[in-house]
């Protein structure tokens, strides 16, 4: 597990803060190409709110499409900060350290795209005030509290505030780095940002007792939050697919899943476009991906008990929609697809180390992950709704019309366009977390073999 | 704390090869007072056992009338399932991870995998016990006059045959990996003693000799091995769970029940193993091997598989008690709220309060104590569970009816009697001693022919760690290799 040359500090200090003083032509032109598509996407949302839901596909009984099924997609994609970050950190896993900073950050700009989706799928985004606070104050008319639709921006904006507090914790040591290579406004933002850090025992101490507080403090909110979403489906009986037993951990398991493989992607994304080679290796894919086979297999027997589980009760609403999920085309083609895609072709290639220390391949298997996990949402939401329901007796498919596309387009690049414009001023590799690392390297002698070693702190 | 070379002892003690070997065989073969009273202590209770499985069988047979009869028997099956029969797992997962606090409970875990052989025994009665897919025998489903299992219409031989078929896998594979990961052992034993023990050793050590070739065999089976037992163990877990639990209670349609069940095993085994070192530490006379460090390691693991417990019973109640549907309701209060109200307390008390509540403290996770009685409330709490969950299920006789709803209370009474709950009499509380006191009886009969601590591997924690200086400090260094 300790690959890769010894670093000193300069070296690593002038190899992680080449992304903030280098300005390479690919970077300014990815974050306009990428800008371009992200106004292309507020116009689509624009145009929505002027011309009313109606451009969209949604219509009765499907009202929730394409939105939604990105709304928990990337509320899953933000589960891979406190995964990678605060259980790794309290398990002490050393290969964590290139991915946490990463993670974290990843985990707060999906969340801040994942509620951007309810705004966009109320249609009228004024009306979301109603959903949290009273209106119509004369006649008293308050939201239900009992609803998981309330509980939810609760979740997500507590995941929301403890994310960000985690990745500014951890940011401290490193923003005191570039204050002291900073001149100018620069450096006094820096200054004003790093808090006085000036890396004396107290506050190391104090930064170290704040991380381990927040990393375990953190793991319930993570849990809860898509806990939560999985309420918004599990707790409603008019649709019986959605209610199982198994949703709150099933969707938990299942953005673990994303999340992580979100992870790889934008770790050998980083160590391509900054040259990390000496801080991003192999190892570390190898040791993702081996987290990522336990993941997905924990996934998949969820997977198994809830799809099991919607044909055991031989009620005929769940029948029918695992009958239009497995013998209608398109959707069976989609779900071969998703099954495919999330565990069977990923896991498949994981189980090779080649594959697994390999960072394109790794790539390749992830991206497929998150597509198929996208799928999954889909496929959860849309069938659910499109059957024919107690109560309901509109049959209706659903197609997404170009102007969700456009806005769904438009989130993934927003996120790339933030991850690479957080690049820019802060570093996206935690630097004081990898001198540590430098510093509890050690080997031992077996005989005639050396033996990669750490040193255990307590 | 370090011996002559640097290296140092997972306890803090100076241990040698020469004396690890030494005093481990001596172990196997010297005669133990205590030991021989605690063994025919067990072997009575043991025998109180077989003759209240057999006054049971007697009296009231294996059909489907008397099936109310066996419940706390599978209750009891169940829970060795999940306390021996899954704590070879705590070896697996430990020795996957390369964690080095496993060393001293790695053996202690396998040696459990003996205590399978009286669970499949105890699985056949079972399937005598499980009413037919078929009802009617009109060879096809019907729901509300068939009952609805996992298993639909087919294949031949479901559920039973499958079952079997899997819990013979399960114990076949454990005992695999006991003999893969003892053959070492076993051969240090053979050449050091004498006796049908030593020949017995020879035998099963089939020729081990330490080339290099033997430890990387020995690897690669003790991965494969270790996946197989995993894949297998939650199958079983599932099976069981699926087919002598939920199936038969009509309307009860959980898709987390067999996650949890396989949790709730994977908890009691942690149990399981926790209070076997603290024994073996505080008694067994292998305190030298055993520190602090697996007790305080192994705490944090169990603090984590209690959190999850408490999740995977929130997520099945509130789906369930939120929804507000009768059938779910009616469910609830079965296992839960009404009939079983005792046995759940009981359940959530020890499986969830008191776990979460001592191990949340690091003063207690980092001692030998508050583990130990954590772990011991584990097991105490699965107990109830597999109470609350088989009970109450055998004692349905309505077997194809669409929902227990729809059952309707006697004349004066407030819950119709197939949900009443079930006392256990005196032949049901002799099979329960005679489970428990067999479990404790085989695995110490096993260490009769084993070292209850792996030689190989607490030798070989004694190359990867060593004690160096760093800045004003003197740190543990532990070797990772691949």
């Amino acid at each position: 597990m300790q690959e890769g040359r010894s670093l000193t500090d300069r070296e690593i200090n002038r190899g992680l803060l080449n992304s903030l003083y280098q300005n390479p032509k690919w970077y300014w032109g990815s974050v306009t190409l990428l800008g371009v598509i992200v106004l292309g996407a507020m116009a689509a949302a624009g145009y929505m709110i002027n011309q009313g839901l109606g451009v969209t596909g949604l219509n009765r009984p499907v009202m929730w499409g394409f939105f939604i099924t990105n709304f928990v997609f990337w509320i899953g994609i933000s589960h891979a900060g406190v995964m990678l970050s605060a259980i790794l950190r309290l398990s002490k896993a050393e290969w964590r350290r290139p991915a946490t900073r990463a993670a974290e950050v990843l985990t707060v700009f999906s969340l801040m795209t994942a509620m951007l989706m309810p705004f966009i799928h109320a249609g009228r985004p004024w009306r979301l005030f109603y959903w949290v606070f009273p209106y119509d104050w004369a006649r008293g008319v308050f939201p239900n509290v009992r609803s998981a639709l309330i509980w939810d921006p609760s979740a997500v904006f507590t995941y929301l505030t403890s994310s960000i507090l985690f990745v500014y914790i951890a940011l401290l040591p490193d923003l005191a780095v570039i204050r002291d290579r900073s001149t100018g406004v620069r450096r006094t933002i820096y200054s004003v940002l790093c808090l006085g850090w000036k890396g004396n025992s107290r506050q190391w101490k104090l930064q170290i007792i704040a991380g381990i507080l927040l990393s375990a403090l953190i793991l319930p909110v993570f849990v809860s939050v898509h806990s939560i979403v999985s309420f918004d489906f599990s707790m409603a009986i008019a649709v019986k697919s959605w209610h199982s037993t198994i949703f709150p951990p099933y969707f938990v398991i299942g953005a673990v899943h994303s999340g992580v493989a979100a992870v790889v992607i934008v770790m050998a994304l980083m160590r391509w476009l900054f040259h990390w080679h000496d801080y991003v290796r192999p190892e570390h894919f190898d040791a993702l991906g081996r987290l990522l086979i336990v993941v997905a297999t924990g996934w998949f027997f969820f997977f198994v008990m809830e799809f099991l589980f919607g044909l055991y009760g031989l009620e005929g609403d769940e029948i029918s929609v695992k009958d239009f999920l497995t013998a209608q085309a398109p959707w069976s083609w989609w779900f071969i697809t998703f099954v495919g895609t999330t565990y069977f072709i990923p896991v498949g290639m994981w189980l090779f180390k080649s594959v697994r220390r390999n960072p394109w391949l790794m790539v390749v298997a992830c991206v497929s992950v998150n597509i198929g996990m996208w799928l999954e949402r889909f496929l959860i939401i849309v069938p659910g709704l499109a059957q024919k329901q107690l109560f309901n007796f509109a049959w209706y498919t659903y197609a997404p019309s170009p102007v969700e596309v456009v806005i769904i387009i438009g989130t993934f690049a927003l996120v790339s366009m933030l991850m690479l414009l957080f690049a820019k001023v802060f570093p996206l590799i935690p630097i004081y977390d990898i001198k540590e690392g430098e510093i509890l390297k050690q080997e031992i002698k077996i005989g005639r073999r050396t033996v990669p070693a750490v040193i255990r702190e307590d | 704390m370090a011996n002559g070379n640097g290296h140092i002892t997972p306890v803090e003690v100076d241990l040698t090869d020469q004396g690890i070997t030494e005093h481990l065989s001596h172990k196997v073969f010297a005669f133990d007072r205590r030991l021989a009273y605690a063994m025919a202590g067990l072997g009575v209770l043991f025998i109180l056992g077989i003759i209240g499985f057999v006054m049971r069988a007697v009296g009231d047979g294996f059909s489907d009338a008397s099936r109310h009869e066996w419940g706390y028997y599978a209750a009891m099956f169940a829970f060795l399932l999940c306390t021996a029969g899954t704590a070879p797992l705590v070896a697996v997962a430990f020795r996957w991870t390369k964690n080095h606090w496993r060393r001293p409970l790695s053996r202690a875990s396998e040696m459990f995998a003996l205590v399978g052989i009286l669970n499949l025994l105890w699985f056949i009665p079972l399937m005598a016990l499980l009413p037919a897919i078929d009802l009617n025998g009109d060879g096809h489903l019907e729901v509300g006059v068939d009952r609805r299992t996992v298993w639909f219409e087919g294949p031949i031989g479901a559920p039973l045959w499958w079952d079997m078929a899997a819990m013979i896998g399960l114990v076949v594979c454990g005992l695999a990996i006991l003999w893969v990961s003892a053959r070492p052992d076993m051969s240090v034993v053979a050449a050091r003693g004498s006796g049908w023990r030593a020949a017995l050793m020879r035998k099963l050590a089939m020729g081990w000799q330490g080339t290099k070739r033997d430890w990387r065999r020995q690897q690669a089976f003790l991965a494969m091995l270790g996946g197989f037992y995993f894949m297998l163990l939650i199958l079983v877990h599932t099976l069981v769970s699926l087919d002598f639990a939920l199936s038969l209670v009509p309307g009860w349609k959980d898709s987390i029940l067999a996650p949890h069940h396989a949790l709730t095993g994977i908890q009691a085994a942690a149990g399981t193993v926790l209070v076997t070192i603290f024994v073996m530490r505080t008694w067994g006379g292998y305190g030298r091997y055993i520190g602090l460090d697996p007790f305080w390691a192994f705490s944090k693991v169990l603090l984590g598989l209690t959190l999850l417990w408490g999740y995977f019973w929130f997520s099945e109640f509130m789906t369930f008690w939120y929804g507000r549907d009768p059938t779910e309701q009616s469910v609830i209060k079965l296992v839960m709220f009404e009939s079983y109200r005792t046995a759940f307390l009981l359940n959530f008390f020890f499986s969830f309060v008191i776990p979460f509540g001592l191990l949340l403290w690091n003063g207690v996770r980092k001692s030998v104590l508050g583990p130990t009685i954590a772990g011991a409330s584990v097991i105490i709490g699965a107990f109830f569970m597999m109470v609350r969950l088989y009970v109450p299920a055998f004692n349905i006789r309505d077997v194809g009816a669409h929902s227990i709803a729809d059952f309707e209370a006697g004349v004066g009474q407030a819950i119709p009697s197939q949900l009443l709950p079930v006392t256990p009499d005196v032949w049901d509380v002799f099979i329960i001693l005679g489970g428990l006191s067999g479990t404790a009886l085989i695995f110490l009969l096993g260490t009769r022919l084993l070292p209850v601590m792996s030689m190989w591997e607490t030798k070989e924690g004694l190359l990867y760690m060593l004690v160096r200086p760093l800045l004003k400090g003197r740190y543990m260094v532990l070797g990772k290799p691949d």
